[in-house]
């Protein structure tokens, strides 16, 4: 994938962040413009304009004042995975037709906070203040993790710091092929580099701008080589034609290309959406499949397909990698006790078990 | 001119067939009904004279009193005391907020009239102002997306869509649903919740379903509502309105998610089999979603709740079980 950046926005007083100026300076052909009061005209709402591409090829560089590390936000309904996001930025330069972030956030851009490294201090402060506690962290949640990483580089500020914490790992999640910094630095321990796959029907007709299926995990290969610990998320998982086949696909092309005893993890969760989405969808991606399925609304107020197909979901993707390699730390993204139990033969029963489950995950690989 | 001085302008007799009294750039009137105000103007004549501009070729337009000069023009009135104003007296932009206070002070617009405001006022007034200052004379939020919705429901929408808005027949959020559909697809919609008078929530279901379906299935939202299933529904005559709108209802949803209708009719089969009296029930979760289904036993006191639980356990109650598994 490459960037088609062609605009930069200025925030308010973000000229004195170093990350300001390193980043004009990869950008310098592109025009620069500052932000006017933030004003409606200047920033209109994403929902009025839902034809519009959510300034997708605009680096809007902010100060963030909010926390920066924030657990992720999951519901009391389903067993959550505890993970920590670290709030980089906002937005995604991928277009996926699913992806949640299009109802998410009510301004548009590729919203870059600059004041990331000034604040990294107290994010770690807040990670050293808890010793006992495994912080498995991430950037992907907000905006794929490396996908600005040629213009932000994320991943020069943020590696250092993680990979000398002995209770943090930090995950970075990508549909992209842009791991060249990752593989120029010198860090390894600690750090995660994981890919959200798909089956090639889905990557291929909903996954716009994003690598492809085989490129994707070439570069996980070539990380993994690189002595990266690797991880992968089938999220969402999307009921299509022929999907046992092509889900079958993409677990042979992983076959093809990867160590699995190198893999950290493996999370699965099927399509969910809030609402409100859905005609954002209809509207962005008219030609999309994904919205086909059976969906009802779950517990925690979001759409999610019938509860027997999750489970025979699961259950196929779940025998499918456990005939690959037995130990792949396969895991369930926001699912009910039941579901996990029917579905992957045992359950962690609470959040607090799943974390459990995903800690000593960390241990084994990093100790 | 200074628009506070209006009323001293000395009305004057005016021919009615002189003024154009299509729907001009001022106009922001839609779907009403004409009758009260016939009525009115026939038992106490007219009270407020209409404010007409003429231009310098001489023809006549209405700046206000739209449907006034209607209600005049169809009692075969010859002519009216107006006030009428030179062209140059006034701009455009005078004009459109002249009708729009003098209509704000007597009604409600409906929304297909707030739609042809808004419309009027966007190239010729800021955005920001439009959204501070005038939304909220029309009773809107104040935002850019509801702003953009009636912008799409007087640019896109077709006289029929909006007879049915303005009549209150099809809801504003549902006719926002329908802007992303086909013409065709769309006056079968309408049609149809015409036709069967569906609440707003089942207008909602109705254009959900069928707007999946037609993805889904690959097939017009027309020929869904064209084939037989349906229009038997539509005709049947041994069933009021909303008996067609739930047996429509129940057909659209069963088509759209089979898997779901499935289990809600295996469960109820197998409740069925138990012989559970009136007073016990047995329910799923909303599409089963939570693992527990829930039993419900009405009872009068103690000894008849016992009575009520010794038959319920001599029932079969072991074949009870999650329907897709059956």
């Amino acid at each position: 994938m490459s960037t088609r950046i062609d605009k930069v926005i200025l925030g308010e007083g973000v000229q004195k962040y170093s990350s300001t100026k390193s980043i004009l300076l990869r950008l310098k052909d592109i025009p620069v413009r500052k932000e006017r009061d933030g004003s409606p005209e200047e920033v209109p709402d994403v929902s009025d304009e839902m034809k519009m591409d959510m300034g997708k090829d605009t680096v809007h560089l902010v100060s963030y004042q909010g926390e920066f590390l924030k657990p992720c936000p999951g519901t009391r309904e389903y067993i959550c995975c505890g993970y920590q996001i670290l709030n980089v930025g906002t937005n995604c330069p991928l277009d996926c037709s699913y992806c949640i972030l299009q109802a998410y956030f009510n301004r548009p851009n590729l919203r870059v906070h600059v004041n990331l490294e000034e604040e990294l201090s107290q994010v770690f402060q807040t990670i050293d203040s808890e010793p006992d506690t495994i912080f498995r962290v991430g950037t992907g949640e907000f905006t794929d993790s490396l996908a600005l990483d040629p213009v932000t580089r994320w991943s020069e500020i943020i590696l250092p710091g993680f990979s000398k914490r002995k209770n943090a790992v930090l995950e970075l999640k990508t549909k992209t092929a842009n791991t060249r910094g990752l593989l120029e630095s010198g860090y390894r321990d600690r750090i995660i580099v994981s890919w959200s796959l798909n089956s090639p029907f889905i990557s291929r007709r909903e996954e716009h701008r994003a690598a492809s299926l085989t490129r994707r995990l070439e570069c996980a290969r070539e990380c993994q080589s690189a002595g990266f610990t690797i991880g992968f998320h089938f999220d969402p998982l999307i009921l299509h034609r022929d999907w046992m086949d092509e889900y079958k696909r993409t677990v042979d092309l992983m076959d093809k290309q990867i160590e699995p005893e190198g893999i950290i993890w493996i999370s699965l969760g099927s399509f969910r959406f809030m609402p409100v989405l859905k005609p954002i969808i209809r509207r962005r991606h008219p030609e999309t499949s994904v919205l086909d399925g059976e969906f009802v609304l779950g517990l925690d107020g979001k759409m999610r397909y019938f509860k027997p197909i999750r489970m025979e979901l699961y259950s196929f993707l779940r025998e499918l990698l456990n005939q690959w390699y037995p130990d792949l730390g396969v895991y369930l993204c926001m699912e009910s006790d039941e579901v996990w139990q029917e579905s992957m033969g045992w359950t962690p029963e609470t959040s607090e078990g799943l974390c459990n489950y995903l800690d000593e995950r960390v241990r084994k690989f990093f100790g | 001119m200074d628009i506070n001085n209006i009323t001293e302008i000395i009305p004057q007799p005016v021919v009615l067939s002189n003024i154009d009294d299509s729907p001009g750039p001022c106009c922001m009137s839609f779907g009403f009904d004409l009758n009260p105000l016939i009525q009115s103007i026939e038992r106490v004549g007219l009270i407020n004279p209409p404010l007409l501009k003429r231009d310098n070729q001489g023809s006549i337009t209405i700046i206000t009193g739209y449907r006034r000069i209607k209600a005049l023009k169809s009692l075969k009135a010859d002519r009216a005391e107006c006030r009428v104003l030179s062209g140059d007296d006034i701009l455009p932009i005078e004009c459109l907020l002249l009708n729009l206070y003098d209509n704000l002070a007597v009604r409600k617009l409906n929304d297909v009239e707030k739609g042809m405001v808004l419309a009027r006022l966007i190239p010729r007034i800021k955005t920001l102002e439009i959204m501070e200052h005038y939304m909220p004379l029309l009773g809107l939020p104040s935002n850019k997306a509801t702003l953009s919705s009636y912008l799409r429901l007087e640019e896109e929408m077709g006289f029929r869509a909006k007879e049915s808005i303005s009549q209150g027949q099809l809801s504003f959020r549902n006719a926002m649903m329908l802007l992303d559909i086909d013409s065709i697809s769309r006056s079968s919609i309408i049609d149809l919740i015409s036709n069967i008078k569906l609440t707003v929530n089942q207008q909602r279901q109705v254009i959900d379903y069928t707007v999946d379906l037609s993805h889904i299935e690959g097939t017009s939202i027309f020929d869904i509502l064209d084939e037989q299933s349906v229009k038997k529904i539509n005709s049947d005559t041994r069933m009021n309105n909303p008996q067609k709108g739930r047996a429509l209802i129940r057909y659209l949803r069963m088509r759209r998610y089979p898997s779901v209708s499935k289990a809600e009719r295996e469960f109820k089969k197998m409740v069925s089999k138990l012989n559970l009296g009136k007073m016990v029930r047995i329910d799923h979760s909303p599409s089963f979603e939570s693992p527990y289904y829930r039993l419900e036993v009405l009872f009068k006191d103690g000894p008849s709740l016992r009575e009520k639980l010794e038959n319920f356990m001599r029932e079969d109650i072991d074949i009870l079980t999650d329907p897709w598994k059956m």
